[in-house]
């Protein structure tokens, strides 16, 4: 029995902690894209490592450092609205990542409208979720799920005070992660935030043109969509403020598969 | 004796408090001249006749263009060839406010609740001759500017002087408003003889500087001055009360006015006029100052440049200048000091900054300048201190790490830390490694390895948990189902017709071992009431069983022991009983 206790966690530990040679990036035409788009964005031309990244990305390749270099390109081509939304969407990928947050809070310095979203008690009290992608809380939280029953495991064989212990511990540590796992999984699955990519649009009264002009957003500004009709999206602001846009004039930030 | 005293008396009270006759009250006025210049103060007197005292004092109609000052009351009482006289004399000072021909009057006073009204008189006031009254007035106002033509924000100074060769006191003066134009006072007012026309004067002397901010014509009105005149009366022989402390000398007041002044304010020329004229004007020079002018990287020198002349001093501009390269220049607060003296405005500007050099070398401060319009050689100027030079030579910072080894635990403090500036924003590079590419999501939510590492260590788990429970369940069903077996086994057979007390004992004992595991061979009732016991059966239950087994013993052990038993149900019971109390 104990063996077979032994060589379920040795395949577990494998499974989630797999070492580099499992992980290496499968060299392809995708690698030799990659570096072709990378090239074009050092002599210049953006337009050519654009069309390389959405390639790549169209390709299933949905990493964030694609989605950086891509926000990059559109950066240098003055298209704040894409650039910002490239970064929001490595940001879910990748939000520890340095040089994204500089660029990111770069480009949001160069946005016309402030817009700011205030943050809630949820997020204050779970303060590590905005540093931590989904996989991140998920390798954690796979880690002290198999920490949690092993300890119980050991329990049932060997009731020390030190097992006792343990198994408390693990189940606080559970539970935190588990929570976080759950609520960064809530927040992604329930994120409606979009990005205005024109320079200038109009938010209207309503999904027709002919409707009342309420006021203006300019690219880069972040919207929640909250639904589309016939071509037209129905977006709020923190502020409170509503209004009907164009769909095409923005995009969300998270990419529904 | 007494008779003649009582009539004197008598008659002596009459003659003081009876004789005025009421019916005689008149009023008059005089006034000191009928023709007066508008610097004048006019003595005028209000005698009332035939009364020894008014109801209240005179009142004047009609006397808006005059200041009235009253001056005093006197009373008069005569009696002459038994006709007794009264008389009060009320005096007044007047002043005109403007020439003319005044009918002054009528008075009206009321003595006893009549009213009584004076005569007219006509007071002539005409202006006032400058060189005339200059040459005969003891007391006369002068005003003067400095000059009668200026650039405009160039002062000037307006200068009043007070003549005179009698005792003037409470002076007050009203200055001219002339829209623009403020007068500031130079220093306290100063006191001089001087000689005017032949003639020796006490002279007070009071000056202001106008600073005329826009060009144009400026009319300077005149100005008043009010003070008492005090008049030592003629003597015909000097003596010791000639002395002013002695002398019975009367005050009256009296009103000097200047005469108009017009100044003429010129613009400032715009040919060669710098662009960096602050509208500074006067006559000013700068002087510069580098200390120390040798330092060390980190250190901070300080340079200090001093603006001073005289003019608008206010109009001193905060100097800029090109910051040196690789010098770090911090401004300190300009400290403007302003000065008063007979002449006019003067001040100074001083302004320092701290240079703090961050790379060794020597490098030169190119000094600011400063623009102004010269009011002596009327052009504009451009004014600026020489070059200066700082040797900056090596820090210590690196001396020190160099060294830092054989320091001796000396506190040897670096160069002043300062926050990084910023000089440019831009975003940083693309990420061209692949390695990033590779950290794909492994564990996704809903795949296979996800399912399997978040179910796996609980099933793990449960299989083991489960196993353990089903291991001891599985010990105690088997003991239980023997025990039943042995209960079911023992029961049928006691139950049998014909069985006798030896079977009994014996079934009994076989029930005992295979229910509780036991290997006995014999068994006194005894023994098998404390084993009942020690396996949770009652103390009743156990008891009971023990007599019934001590009956068998007994008819055993009598010989009886083949003989049909009729104990066999009881034994039966008490079984049931036993299983019963055991789960």
């Amino acid at each position: 029995m104990k063996s077979f206790i032994c060589l379920s966690m040795h395949i577990f530990f494998i499974i989630c902690f797999p070492g580099p040679g499992i992980i290496a990036f499968q060299a392809s035409e995708s690698e030799e894209l990659f570096f072709s788009s990378n090239q074009a964005y050092s002599q210049g031309r953006f337009q050519g490592a654009i069309d390389g990244y959405e390639q790549l990305l169209r390709s299933g390749h949905k990493y964030g450092t694609l989605y950086y270099n891509l926000g990059n390109a559109y950066f240098r081509l003055d298209q704040l609205g894409r650039a910002i939304l490239n970064y929001e969407r490595a940001r879910l990928l990748m939000p520890g990542d340095a040089d994204l947050n500089f660029n990111l809070n770069h480009a949001r310095d160069k946005i016309h409208d402030a817009v700011s979203e205030s943050p809630n008690l949820v997020s204050m009290t779970f303060f590590w979720l905005n540093d931590l992608s989904l996989g991140n809380l998920l390798r954690i939280f796979a880690f002290l799920n198999i920490l949690f029953w092993t300890v119980l495991l050991l329990r049932l064989f060997f009731k020390f005070e030190l097992t006792y212990y343990a198994s408390i511990v693990s189940l606080i540590l559970w539970i935190i992660a588990g929570t976080s796992f759950g609520l960064k999984f809530y927040q992604l699955n329930t994120d409606n935030r979009a990005v205005i990519l024109e320079h200038k649009v109009n938010i209207l009264a309503g999904p027709d043109i002919s409707d009342t002009v309420l006021f203006n957003l300019h690219a880069g500004t972040i919207v929640h969509h909250e639904r589309s009709e016939d071509g037209w999206s129905l977006i709020s602001l923190p502020d409170k403020k509503r209004g009907w846009v164009r769909a095409g004039a923005m995009e969300s930030v998270v990419i529904q598969d | 004796m007494k008779r003649p005293i009582l009539l004197l008396l008598a008659l002596f009270q009459f003659m003081l408090f009876s004789c005025p006759a009421r019916g005689d009250v008149s009023v008059s006025i005089r006034v000191d001249r009928e023709k007066a210049t508008i610097a004048d103060s006019i003595g005028m007197v209000v005698s009332i006749t035939g009364a020894g005292e008014s109801d209240s004092p005179p009142v004047f109609k009609d006397m808006e263009d005059f200041h009235i000052t009253q001056g005093g009351t006197s009373s008069r009482f005569e009696v002459i060839n038994g006709q007794v006289n009264s008389r009060i004399d009320y005096s007044f000072l007047l002043q005109p406010k403007k020439t003319g021909t005044f009918e002054i009057g009528p008075v009206e006073v009321r003595v006893d609740g009549k009213a009584y009204r004076s005569n007219k008189t006509t007071l002539t006031v005409v202006k006032r001759s400058q060189s005339n009254s200059m040459d005969q007035d003891p007391v006369f106002l002068t005003a003067g500017l400095s000059s009668t033509e200026v650039y405009e924000e160039e002062q000037l100074i307006y200068t009043l002087k007070l003549h005179h060769q009698t005792m003037v006191s409470n002076i007050s003066l009203d200055l001219p408003e002339a829209e623009y134009l403020t007068f500031r006072q130079l220093g306290k007012p100063v006191e001089y003889r001087s000689f005017y026309n032949g003639q020796s004067y006490d002279v007070i002397e009071i000056r202001y500087v106008l600073i005329p901010p826009e060009k144009g014509i400026y009319i300077i009105e005149p100005s008043k001055m009010e003070m008492i005149v005090t008049q030592p009366e003629s003597r015909s022989r000097r003596g010791l009360f000639d002395d002013p402390f002695f002398s019975f000398s009367t005050g009256r007041p009296k009103t000097l006015t200047s005469e108009p002044l017009e100044l003429r304010v010129l613009p400032l020329p715009d040919t060669g006029k710098p662009s960096d004229f602050s509208g500074l004007v006067g006559n000013f020079h700068i002087t510069s100052k580098l200390e120390p002018d040798t330092l060390k990287v980190g250190e901070s020198a300080t340079m200090t440049i001093v603006v001073n002349g005289r003019g608008n001093t206010n109009r001193i501009p905060d100097l800029k200048w090109p910051e040196p390269e690789h010098i770090k220049v911090y401004a300190d607060e300009p400290v403007l000091e302003i000065r008063e003296d007979a002449e006019g405005l003067s001040g100074s500007k001083t302004m320092k900054w701290a240079l703090v050099p961050e790379k060794e070398g020597r490098y030169k401060i190119h000094p600011p300048s400063l623009s102004f319009f010269d009011t002596e050689k009327l052009q504009y100027q451009k004014i600026k201190t020489p070059f200066l030079s700082i040797n900056v030579l090596p820090g210590k910072t690196k001396q020190i790490q160099a060294s830092s080894g054989h320091s001796n635990g000396q506190n040897i403090k670096g160069p002043a830390k300062k926050s990084v500036k910023e000089l440019g924003h831009d975003i940083l590079p693309i990420h061209t490694s692949v390695q990033g590419l590779g950290k794909g999501p492994l564990i996704s939510p809903g795949g296979i390895v996800f399912w399997f590492i978040f179910i796996g260590p609980f099933f793990i788990y449960a299989i083991a948990f489960l196993g353990l429970k089903l291991g001891k369940r599985s010990d105690t069903f088997n003991t239980t189902l023997k025990a039943k077996k042995a209960a079911r086994k023992c029961i049928r057979r006691c139950r049998q017709d014909e069985t006798s007390s030896i079977d009994l004992a014996l079934y009994f004992r076989n029930y005992l071992n295979e229910r509780f595991g036991l290997s006995l061979g014999s068994m006194t009732s005894i023994e098998a009431a404390e084993i009942l016991k020690s396996r949770g059966v009652s103390h009743n239950t156990a008891q009971e069983i023990q007599n019934i087994l001590k009956g068998l013993e007994d008819a055993i052990y009598t010989g009886k022991g083949h003989n049909v038993c009729p104990l066999g149900e009881d034994i039966s019971q008490l079984v049931r009983q036993v299983e019963k109390e055991i789960q």
